[in-house]
């Protein structure tokens, strides 16, 4: 549905992106991982429209995404930014029905689709019980919670997450990874999500990017990245496996010792 | 409480404020006919004079607040007004005299003042990444005090009568007498109120940041071009007509937030209201504290709005170190 061919992307005479082709099916789950400044965050962005390349192409469903009005753009796909320092002052139900902009204009109603939409996505993420609280009161799982929430509200097949279970604890690390897990099988949304967190992408996702300075180091099946030769030079790393205790999988652990070599 | 039923109280003592204030202040124990002159041809439209000012204002205000995701960001402490301000004085120095379509020439050079002002101030804020909100709060007074001095500079080579006219131009003032000024500026500041009320929804979304409003389809630059030309509009005839007059568009926003919250479909109607009637009240004031003298209205506003911008200046710092 979503094929991305040969985009670059430069700023200030520095390439953050460079000749990345994809192609992303309907009901795929891709994480992208690489070292900080690899280029995550810029690939998440230009499909979201927040940057523009500088060359290259992106087909949604066989149409070019830069002749997409932002507002079609906002119904294909959402996103789910980093969490950052930027203060929301805004209370939770506000925010989330905010995400019905694409379907409005001008002074036009809440409609019965907007209220479904909107029930649609407190239920599934499970923010009823804060909904008339200030998004700054929230505490960090909370406040995912409520940015996803927000990102199912504008109803559309594809997401994009920036890291959504960085500077979460345990606990709601998994929240958020096992709400990622339904929204992708039960709900069928296609994700695309930037995370740091190797053996959850292996574990969980169908597909990965691994991205380096820029460019495409890796692509595969999930299941099939901890036996590559290239999982050491993602995060220029040495990992040694084990396998889970309980699940019986194999994962991945950063070891002392600086090189590539597995 | 409800924002509706805030809005309503707002209105309702908005409403009170317009048919009150006309009869305050001294009629001199004049006949009927003076008095009723008094009333209509100076105190009337001095009152809807300010409240067009007032209201105007503080929509331009709120608009930078949200803009620029800061409560201290408003025309007057970017620089804007500075801008328009000079675009005016040359005006007069220049000893220019023509309209446009009916437009008075002191109303384009200070809309053209102000709309060079905000490009420049925002494509400074665009030069680098992670330009933060003190550094753009430094470049507005940094530009405020080019434009000030370049003021000056423009009265000390003035005649002693522009000189003079400028100078109490720039310690803004809603001494009026007929309806010209208010019939001047009221297709300006309607037409940008009723742009900026229609673009509630959008405002909501631009105060979340650029990547969640983008994200959430809104063509972000597209409407900040329309923002920048709307305020730059109301600023521009507002401060043609009655000067500078400070700190309205920030305390005004900002008491509207405590009261009624941040979504700007009710925070716009409500600012509009407040800031029509505090000015007014100010305007009270300036006319009465000295009478029979009066003082301009701009000192009053800026002796209420500098300790605010302090007020909360310290607030910011606090809450962020916090």
């Amino acid at each position: 549905m979503l094929s991305i061919e040969n985009l670059s992307v430069e700023f200030a005479d520095k390439t953050l992106l460079s000749g990345i082709n994809l192609d992303f099916q309907q009901g795929d789950y891709l994480c992208i991982l690489g070292a900080n400044g690899a280029g995550k965050t810029t690939l998440l962005k230009t499909l979201m429209g927040i940057i523009k390349p500088n060359t290259g192409q992106i087909f949604l469903h066989q149409q070019n995404l830069f002749t997409l009005s932002q507002k079609q753009l906002a119904k294909q796909i959402s996103y789910v930014a980093q969490a950052h320092n930027h203060v929301l002052h805004f209370k939770v139900d506000e925010f989330i029905k905010m995400a019905r902009y694409p379907y409005h204009s001008g002074f036009s109603d809440w409609s019965k689709t907007d209220q479904t939409a909107f029930e649609h996505a407190i239920a599934v993420t499970n923010t009823e019980a804060f909904l008339s609280r200030q998004i700054t009161s929230l505490s960090g799982g909370e406040r995912q919670r409520v940015m996803i929430s927000a990102a199912l509200c504008q109803q559309t097949p594809i997401l994009l997450l920036d890291e959504p279970s960085s500077y979460l604890d345990p606990h709601h690390q998994v929240e958020v990874h096992q709400l990622i897990q339904v929204l992708n099988q039960q709900h069928n949304i296609s994700i695309i999500e930037v995370t740091h967190d190797l053996n959850h992408a292996c574990q969980r996702s169908k597909h990965i990017l691994a991205l380096k300075q820029g460019r495409c180091l890796w692509y595969g099946a999930a299941t099939a990245l901890l036996e590559s030769t290239e999982l050491g030079q993602i995060y220029d790393q040495r990992f040694v496996f084990t396998k889970h205790p309980q699940t019986g999988a194999k994962i991945a652990l950063a070891c002392e010792g600086n090189g590539s070599t597995l | 409480m409800k924002p509706a039923t805030i809005l309503t109280w707002i209105a309702l003592l908005s409403i009170t404020i317009l048919f009150v204030s006309p009869f305050i202040g001294s009629f001199h124990n004049s006949s009927p006919e003076i008095q009723q002159n008094i009333l209509t041809q100076i105190r009337l439209p001095r009152i809807l004079l300010a409240f067009i000012v007032g209201a105007g204002l503080a929509l331009c205000g709120m608009v930078f607040q949200a803009m620029f995701h800061n409560p201290l960001a408003t025309p007057f402490t970017l620089g804007v007004a500075s801008g328009a301000s000079l675009g005016a004085s040359l005006y007069v120095y220049l000893g220019f005299s023509f309209s446009l379509l009916g437009v008075e020439g002191t109303t384009l050079t200070a809309f053209i003042g102000a709309l060079v002002t905000i490009s420049f101030i925002y494509s400074l804020s665009r030069f680098r990444t992670g330009f933060s909100p003190e550094t753009l709060l430094l470049t507005g007074v940094a530009v405020s005090f080019i434009f000030s001095s370049l003021i000056l500079f423009t009265q000390y080579l003035s005649n002693v009568t522009d000189s003079f006219r400028i100078l109490r131009w720039l310690m803004g003032s809603l001494t009026t007498v007929g309806y010209d000024n208010l019939l001047q500026l009221l297709p300006f500041v309607s037409f940008c109120i009723a742009i900026i009320l229609w673009l509630s929804r959008e405002l909501n979304l631009l105060s979340a940041g650029d990547d969640i409003a983008i994200s959430r389809g809104l063509a972000v630059q597209q409407l900040r071009y329309i923002l920048f030309f709307t305020t730059s509009l109301c600023v521009g005839a507002i401060v043609s007509v009655c000067g500078p007059i400070g700190f309205i568009g920030m305390m005004v926003p900002h008491i509207c937030r405590l009261l009624i919250g941040n979504d700007h479909r009710w925070l716009a109607p409500a600012s509009l209201l407040f800031g029509g009637s505090f000015l007014i009240i100010c305007d009270c004031f300036a006319r009465l504290v000295i009478a029979p003298a009066e003082i301009p209205v701009g000192i009053i506003t800026t002796l209420l709005g500098g300790p605010f911008f302090l007020f909360l200046l310290i607030r910011s710092r606090t809450t962020a170190n916090a």
